[in-house]
């Protein structure tokens, strides 16, 4: 079924099964994003912000309700197909990053691209592209573990823009590091938002919910959006 | 909770691990203590008793049990220090925490200490059982009933304080690197203890990122590979050892055996000479003869009538005199000039013995051994052949006796008074080989005897065997209701199944220790697993597919195991080839099998690793994440 939004979270809900009974992460969540549309989604620790992510990913499937991501409804696809839709159409940037720390700078940000079997000069210009405009053309033969914080998130938003997905998702992508590098990227995303990406991230930090189109607030699992 | 109940209820928790180490120390032990027990009953290598087989071959079966022993006792070793490494790479994290917490270096090593000792004693003690029982399997399955001896149970316990012994030795360094870890160090997923940050890896190509994660992922874990691929070398050269030697030595002594006697001969000889033939072959497979026999008995002998009867029968070829006796032998001392002294010295000594002696007709061509030396002379009457445990017994040198020289086939063996040179040693199952042959005119001459006690037909291979023999048994019914008929193959086959049933028994016990190293395997690549699986995670949360998960663990097991498999096959060959008995018999059968046994070794390892990295594959991408 094909749908005018990027994102359609509908009747979404979420809840684990413990020892000490049912916990509900998220109650019947309904959103929609509009293609190039950038999203906040703010709320406490806990209320289940990278739950919701990881949902619209399809990295983890609802105990109810409906995603449709880019015109797809998630809803009973097998891994293999969300490993495309992640690899292809979904960037996913993460709060600790995430970096494989066996591969380069370079070869991190190669490595969605390998499976694509795009041409070996096409990667390499593609990093150069990349890097540069993440401010990391000097780190390319550096390994995880020579770069601070700030360099390796912006290595991670790297790697998740490297096959031009349409769909971007950052899960707190400032929340680890200090002023200057959240400063740095701030102007990724702005650079990201005014390419028209279409971005849901979900943050506390001030300045980039001055990017954001609309924003929502996650609540004892509930979704409100900012004028509710 | 006490420093003892600490580790117990430690190791109770991580049972899937503890269970692993302790079978994998178990299954070294179990082969040391079956392989010991098994040449102690044969009476092989070190073990006092009479050995089963001749002489010459319990010697053959002894140099390759130890050599198998020698393997299996510093794979036990291997083993033992990479099981105490898995141990302590699978508890650095908890080392840091406890020692980030305030717990002190000595406490913490006591700990570990008190682990790697309960693992260890369990593990010899599991093992220790296992030998046994496996020992008792031997003794009873297929016809072993000859090893049904009281086993020496001391040996058990030499193999458990040995293998603890080597646990302690070779696992309190692992342990003292633990112990002595920073926590910092122990808790950093980088530093991890075991795996070590790359410094200048090479990239393989600027392709294959796949291969790189692989590649690097074994290098920066070098301490680890370098271990588990050493391992890996000690079990594929022991597997190489045991199976192409122990195939091809196999091959080769039971060949030796069977080349003694045709299938298309028969032997008659009266009932009792036949019976007592039938003890003399059996006494190679352990069977013991207890009476006195008279084999110069008159009624034993076969007339020359009943011989040109016999001869008569349609589908007889040659018909070959044979007489038998028991008699007491000495060895004939020779001299020897020293090249380098220029002294005479001399070559043997004069040792006694009793033993079979056969006379046979060297015309009648119906003798055939593996030999050293040469077949008796047609025109000499004074030469002898002995068997291999005659030579063994009287012409060994005996330093201790200041005997320093001693060669059949320089000496010679006097029987009656009467000195033979003897020309030939050779491999024979009649009375496990204690046995001279002579020519048959010369023993008559000597026994006074003039009839031969046992006479060996020859039947046209072209003829129908069993209706000869059927018309053969008639004939010699018509003439002497006595005389009976016994077929030499059939009892030599039972000969040649032993032979081949007791070397499968000493070449089986190996693959415990290759279940004990498959543990090691996967103990290894579950190791690696957990220090991947965020990294796998990430892959896979960034659209990796599940088949990259395995394709990466699928390289880093085969590449440990290619290595090994290529440094253990090339060391055993080289061993083997070195070691292995002269004019061996190698058939494209025997190679055929070795490869498909090998091979199968590698391919049942490698797909033993799969199924943990099948499981990582398809587990919760974010219960990776975390």
């Amino acid at each position: 079924m094909e749908s005018p939004m990027a994102v359609s979270a509908i009747g979404l809900q979420k809840s684990y099964d413990l020892a000490e009974g049912k916990i509900e992460v998220l109650r019947n969540v309904n959103m929609d994003v509009g293609s190039g549309e950038f999203i906040c989604i703010c709320g406490a620790s806990g209320s289940g912000k990278t739950t919701l992510l990881n949902l619209i990913s399809g990295l983890d499937k609802p105990t109810n309700g409906r995603i449709i991501v880019l015109g797809e409804d998630l809803t009973g696809k097998d891994e293999n197909f969300l490993s495309d839709l992640r690899c292809y159409r979904v960037g996913f940037v993460f709060q600790s990053y995430n970096l494989l720390s066996t591969l380069t700078v370079a070869e991190n940000i190669a490595f969605p691209m390998e499976w694509q079997r795009v041409a070996p000069r096409q990667i390499g210009d593609r990093i150069a592209q990349l890097l540069e405009s993440v401010g990391m053309q000097q780190r390319a033969n550096h390994f995880p573990s020579q770069l601070s914080g700030g360099e390796q998130q912006r290595v991670a938003f790297a790697r998740a823009l490297a096959n031009d997905p349409p769909l971007l998702l950052a899960d707190e992508p400032t929340g680890n590091l200090d002023e200057k590098n959240c400063e740095r990227i701030f102007d990724i995303l702005k650079m990201l938002k005014a390419e028209g990406k279409t971005v849901i991230t979900s943050t506390h930090d001030a300045q980039l919910l001055e990017l954001a189109d609309r924003i929502h607030y996650l609540r004892d699992g509930r979704l409100t959006s900012q004028n509710e | 909770m006490s420093e003892t109940f600490f580790p117990i209820s430690d190791l109770l928790r991580r049972k899937r691990q503890t269970t692993s180490i302790i079978l994998t120390i178990a299954m070294s032990v179990a082969s040391a203590v079956a392989l010991l027990l098994f040449c102690e009953k044969a009476g092989f290598g070190f073990s006092p008793r009479e050995s089963l087989l001749t002489r010459g071959l319990s010697a053959i079966l002894s140099q390759f049990s130890i050599y198998v022993g020698v393997v299996v006792f510093a794979l036990g070793a291997v083993v033992t220090s990479f099981v105490a490494f898995l141990m302590m790479t699978q508890r650095t994290k908890d080392v840091g925490l406890m020692k980030a917490i305030g717990c002190p270096t000595g406490l913490v090593g006591g700990y570990l200490m008190t682990e790697l000792l309960l693992t260890t004693v369990i593990g010899c003690a599991v093992g220790t059982v296992s030998g046994i029982v496996v020992d008792y399997a031997f003794s009873f399955i297929g016809g072993f009933e000859v090893l049904q001896r009281p086993a020496n149970y001391w040996l058990c316990l030499l193999v458990f304080v040995v293998f603890f012994a080597l646990a302690l030795v070779f696992g309190t360094k692992p342990i003292l690197s633990a112990a002595r870890l920073s926590p910092i160090k122990a808790i950093s997923s980088i530093n991890y203890f075991g795996t070590n940050v790359p410094k200048n890896v090479q990239t393989l190509s600027g392709r294959w990122l796949t291969w790189k994660v692989a590649y690097r992922t074994i290098v920066r874990r070098q301490s680890a590979t370098l271990r588990i691929v050493v391992l890996l070398s000690a079990v594929f050269f022991l597997l190489t050892l045991a199976i192409a030697g122990g195939t091809i030595a196999s091959g080769t002594t039971v060949s030796w055996v069977e080349t003694t006697i045709d299938e298309n001969i028969v032997a008659v000889a009266n009932s009792k000479m036949a019976e007592q033939y039938t003890l003399l072959m059996a006494k190679f497979s352990g069977v013991v003869q207890e009476e006195d026999f008279d084999y110069l008995d008159e009624k034993l002998g076969v007339s020359n009538a009943t011989i040109q009867q016999i001869s008569s029968v349609p589908g007889v070829v040659i018909v070959e005199s044979r007489l038998i006796t028991y008699e007491q032998i000495r060895e004939l001392r020779n001299f020897t000039i020293d090249p380098e002294t220029l002294a005479t010295v001399p070559v043997g000594d004069s040792r006694e013995t009793k033993s079979i002696i056969i006379g046979i007709d060297q015309y009648a061509g119906g003798a055939k051994w593996s030999l050293r030396g040469r077949m008796l002379d047609l025109n000499d009457s004074s030469e002898a052949i002995i068997g291999d445990s005659i030579a063994h017994i009287m012409y060994s040198p005996i330093p201790a006796k200041r005997i320093v020289f001693s060669d059949p086939l320089v000496q010679g063996v006097e029987i009656r008074g009467k000195a033979f040179q003897i020309v030939g040693v050779c491999v024979d199952p009649v009375d496990n080989g204690h046995v001279v042959y002579l020519p048959i005119q010369k023993l008559k001459e000597m026994t006074n005897t003039d009839r031969p006690n046992i006479v060996f037909v020859q039947i046209d291979q072209s003829a129908d065997m069993n209706s000869t023999i059927e018309l053969l048994r008639g004939k010699l019914n018509a003439i002497d209701s006595n005389l009976g008929v016994v077929k030499p193959a059939d009892l030599n086959g039972k000969n040649a199944e032993f032979l081949q049933a007791t070397w499968s028994r000493v070449m089986v016990l190996p693959f415990f220790a290759l279940v004990g190293a498959t543990l090691c395997l996967i103990g290894y690549m579950t190791t690696a697993i957990e220090e991947q699986k965020q990294e796998f995670a990430v892959m896979r949360a960034i659209g990796g597919k599940t088949k990259l998960v395995t394709r990466i663990l699928a390289f880093q097991s085969s590449t440990v195991l290619f290595s090994g498999f290529g440094i253990g096959i090339s060391l055993g060959t080289v061993v083997t080839i070195s070691v292995l008995m002269p004019n061996p018999v190698v058939t494209s059968g025997a190679i055929l099998e070795i490869a498909a046994w090998l091979l199968s070794a590698l391919v049942g390892m490698f797909l033993f690793t799969l199924p943990p990295a099948r499981s990582i594959a398809k587990s919760s991408i974010l219960r990776g994440l975390v």
